[in-house]
């Protein structure tokens, strides 16, 4: 619909067909080969396994008020208070990276958004892209089997000799931890055929009039970010698969008493999961280019510095895993090398962060909801970098290591950073996906509640941290009280910012306005479809212009929305096709 | 590919008829086709990594542990490792010759290549069991459960080190080196069972007759997975069976 | 993405409208004499003791085999570039790996020596 109508049929009489209505049935929805709709059952997953994994952070934070409570006798279903803490700090992490922050972004959002920005119709692999969602729910299926299994104590990173061979937890637990290595096995696959799926609609659908610098800046992001998916999760399905094998026969690879290595699990572990932090994060960098360009009405400022920052990130991610390992027995030797490369990081993640804030300045900001989680975005990753620069340098790490100071900065990164981008992102496409505009005030509330909230839930843990408070705790020396009770009241805020979010998000599918083409002025092509997209994307073929050209849209007050300026359309060409 | 989905064609007016194989999102069977190879590729870039854990393994405990490997290395028995390395390779030459074939529309030639490689898989898998079978019944296996009996050790150890007992082998840890063994061969034997389904499906739609010089993609690709199986292979053997 | 096809499409018989390369079945037969040829070879090179060339000579044979099959089987040599770069690159990522983890077990081995000196006993399951 480039240029944009005024008038929709939706209006009077017959409603308009789209991709949410043109065939109404459950199953329809189930076998369904459409990207946006599986994006759209992949997004009611992660959000669902946010919350879930939200409740037990909200549940930790409220033990930690004042520290584990002393249960009657012999406990409730046989477990003290701080075992209890010990599963739900499990669940809370593995619920959470594997389950959210890793499907989040690209899976929900990559998977709706990639073929529109291309101009395409569907992305390359469209059974893959369902298999991925499927395999994606086995693994909610067997982390739910966890759950009903007893739940496990292991930390989300499994780590034997504790976790192997039922640990310190009996029997029940031994189940649990099988479900559990299941589940991120098959978890791994899906997020490596999403990946999968992604280059090669990147390298084989892009249309012939767009080259790849000519890419909007979030497929960059996503392209990187499958680079990671497709070549490093591999190593984390092997390492589980192996993990099981020892957990039920003992053959003698990671457990020491059998012959094995345990400082090995950890090198293999950590191949995959230290790249694994950048799959959470390079889309999250994606969503915030698109979202600083659009609300400042000015070109993405560097745009090659970014894309290839992105590409060197996921690079460098593969040579760094060993500084999760100073203190596990890995040689020093090892660790001084994977000190420095550490550092290596920081380059082009500072190269983004000045881009973002060279982009702001003299732009015309407009403080939607999309960019004020933009500029939390800025703000809270650039504390989340920069301790991550403390904990680079060897000297520090053994102090810090396994205190709060690594909790704080690892959340200042996946949740300020990653969850503030996805909920952006949400907000920013959410017209787009379901063709309903959400309360502009709320939204505005809600991300400022995020912010708040975050801010006073981990700023004092950096403090308690570097006074020497140790992670996976359910209790804590007096000192510490002023420290978690102000995060634990920071976290029921945050909370509450989400759970408003959850609220005028659902109401605003039934009673929201009606979106327009393109409501905040954006110039990537999934903006000239119409909201909701047609089941084929595009009614009318995109027309070319480039993804950060603003001037190219003017502002439409019958509708509400920008349209195409009319000479654009005149003069400029449509994306052709080879034939 | 996308059947259910083509039907909802929209307008293409330059082209007097789009293939019925062209799914709807694609223009035209060379994208299509090199779309699907590029996933496999991929997919087999994924598959060198997820076997990398275990080759890892084995350098580690290897690079460790060079007695303990050279004795373990004499209960595999080098002429079956062998038969299978040929055994292989002829599969990998039919699976390269299906696609020929299938490329010059030879339905018969298709077939037979097709069912020459599935019985290979087989062959491979039958030496397997009898390697298995062989090992399980002597008490070679993995980690603390080892426990051979001196009487039970190879020949050829026994020969060049009369004073080796299976007791003092146990003690070394040759466990780990079964571990590795059983962990390696076991993981790539279940790749071959799953080229094994692969090459069944292709037959039945061979039969179907539903390839032809532009839609043979799924022929390519389990031929491609099918070479990964065999080059996995082409490592294993020599670092396992051969070196001590 | 129709380029690039062109090139081949004058020899082997090839009908009209092929997408991609046919081998000749005589190159797939030499790819396979050639691989049978090496089996040997390494066969034969571990029956000698060469000490630590033993290890070198039968991952360098195979490593040649692998790129035999790769090149001609695989139709590496006539595909897109880009599936090439895939598998070097995955194979650069295997490599360091393996070359990292077990230089950093190397050093830390005399940890877990004095470990298992400590501990004495056996393992038993």
């Amino acid at each position: 619909m480039a240029g944009g109508v005024v008038e929709k049929p939706a209006a009077h009489g017959k409603p308009r067909k789209h991709y949410l209505n043109h065939v109404r049935t459950f199953g329809s929805w189930l076998v369904t080969l459409d990207h946006k709709r599986i994006a759209m059952m992949y997004l009611a997953a992660v959000s669902f396994s946010l919350l879930l994994g939200g409740v037990f952070a909200i549940s930790l934070r409220t033990v930690l008020w004042n520290g584990a409570p002393a249960l009657p006798e012999d406990g409730i279903l046989g477990a003290t208070m701080e075992q209890f803490y010990n599963r739900m700090f499990t669940l809370h992490g593995a619920v959470m990276v594997f389950l959210f922050i890793i499907p989040g972004i690209p899976a929900a959002l990559g998977n709706f958004i990639l073929p529109m920005q291309l101009g395409t119709k569907d992305l390359a692999l469209p059974r893959v892209n369902l298999l991925s969602w499927y395999l994606y729910v086995m693994g909610l299926c067997f982390f739910v089997a966890v759950l009903v299994f007893g739940g496990l104590d292991t930390g989300w990173t499994l780590y034997p000799p504790y976790s192997m061979g039922g640990g310190s937890q009996g029997q029940h637990v031994w189940m649990s931890l099988i479900f559990a290595y299941m589940a991120v096995f098959i978890l791994g696959f899906s997020s490596i055929l999403t990946g999968l799926n992604f280059i090669v609609t990147i390298h084989k659908l892009r249309p012939p009039g767009m080259g790849m610098y000519d890419m909007p800046l979030f497929l960059w992001a996503l392209y990187a970010t499958s680079l990671i998916q497709v070549l490093a999760t591999p190593v984390i399905g092997i390492t589980l698969g192996l993990s099981l094998i020892e957990h039920m026969f003992h053959v003698g690879i990671f457990l020491p008493e059998y012959g094995g290595d345990p400082v090995m699990y950890q090198h293999f572990f950590w191949f995959y999961s230290h790249p694994a932090v950048y799959i959470m994060i390079l889309p999250a960098m994606g969503v915030q280019s698109e979202i600083m360009g659009t609300f400042t009405r000015k070109h993405i400022f560097g745009y090659k510095a970014i894309a290839w920052s992105s590409i060197a990130i996921a690079a460098i991610g593969f040579i760094v895993w060993g500084h999760h390992m100073f203190v596990s027995g890995q040689s020093p030797t090892a660790g001084i090398i994977f000190s420095f490369l550490t550092y290596l990081v920081a380059i082009p993640s500072a190269i983004k962060v000045f881009n973002w804030v060279a982009t702001m300045y003299k732009g015309s900001i407009d403080l939607k909801t999309p960019m004020i989680y933009g500029l939390n975005f800025i703000y809270l990753f650039g504390i989340g970098g920069l301790t991550g620069l403390f904990l680079a340098s060897i000297s520090n790490n053994v102090h810090l290591h396994d205190t709060y100071f690594v909790i704080a900065h690892f959340h200042m990164v996946m949740v300020g950073s990653t969850v503030n981008a996805f909920l952006g992102g949400v907000h920013y496409w959410w017209p787009k996906m379901t063709g309903r505009m959400y309360n502009e005030t709320l939204g505005r509330i809600g991300a400022l509640l995020v912010f708040i909230g975050f801010n006073l839930a981990f700023m004092p843990q950096f403090v308690a941290g570097t006074r020497g408070m140790p992670r996976r705790y359910a209790n804590y020396l007096d000192e510490f009280t002023v420290f978690n009770q102000a995060s634990t009241i920071g976290a029921y805020i945050l909370g509450s910012g989400i759970g408003l979010q959850v609220i005028y998000l659902i109401h605003s599918l039934f009673k929201g306005r009606k979106a327009p083409d393109n409501p905040w002025g954006a110039a990537s092509l999934e903006w000239q479809s119409e909201s909701p997209p047609d089941f084929h994307n595009f009614t009318k073929p995109p027309i070319v212009t480039g993804a950060y050209d603003y001037e190219n849209w003017e502002y439409e007050s019958e509708e509400a929305g920008w349209r195409l300026k009319q000479e654009v359309i005149d003069t400029g060409k449509t994306l052709s096709k080879v034939h | 590919m996308s059947t259910g989905v083509a039907d909802h064609e929209t307008k293409h007016d330059t082209l007097p008829a789009r293939p019925p194989e062209l799914a709807m999102h694609f223009d035209n069977m060379h994208q299509q086709f090199h779309s699907g190879k590029l996933g496999m590729w991929l997919f087999l870039g994924q598959e060198l990594l997820f076997f990398c854990g275990l080759f890892t393994a084995y350098a580690v405990y290897r690079g460790n542990h060079q007695e303990m490997f050279h004795y373990a290395h004499y209960f595999l028995d080098t002429k079956m490792g062998a038969a299978n390395t040929v055994v292989l390779l002829v599969s990998s030459l039919t699976a390269a010759w299906s696609v020929r074939c299938a490329m010059l529309e030879q339905r018969k030639g298709l077939l037979i290549t097709l069912a020459l490689t599935f019985i290979c898989a087989g062959a491979f898998m039958v030496v397997k069991y009898f390697e298995y079978a062989h090992k399980l019944h002597i008490g070679a296996v993995w980690g603390g459960g080892f426990h051979v009996q001196t009487a039970d050790l190879p020949p050829e150890l026994l020969a060049k080190y009369p004073e080796m007992t299976g007791e003092k082998l146990k003690d070394m840890g040759v466990g780990s080196f079964f571990a590795i063994y059983f962990c390696m061969t076991g993981l790539h034997g279940l790749h071959v069972l799953v080229g094994m389904g692969l090459y069944i499906w292709l037959f039945i739609r061979a039969l179907k007759g539903h390839f032809n010089r532009r839609w043979y993609g799924a022929v390519d690709n389990v031929a491609l997975y099918w070479h990964i199986v065999d080059i996995i292979w082409i490592f294993l053997f020599p670092l396992l069976y051969l070196i001590g | 993405m129709s380029e690039a096809h062109a090139a081949h499409d004058d020899h082997h018989g090839q009908l009209p409208g092929t997408i991609g390369h046919v081998s000749p079945w005589q190159t797939l037969v030499k790819v396979l004499v050639t691989l049978l040829i090496l089996t040997v070879i390494t066969v034969a090179i571990a029956q000698v003791d060469l000490g630590r060339l033993n290890v070198v000579g039968a991952i360098g044979v195979a490593c040649v085999k692998a790129s035999v099959v790769t090149l001609w089987f695989m139709h590496l040599r006539y595909d897109k570039r880009f599936n090439f770069f895939i598998l070097i690159g995955s194979f650069a990522l295997v490599a360091w790996m393996i070359g990292y983890i077990l230089f950093d077990t190397m050093l830390y081995q005399h940890n877990v020596q004095d470990y298992k000196r400590d501990r004495q006993a056996p393992a038993t399951p």
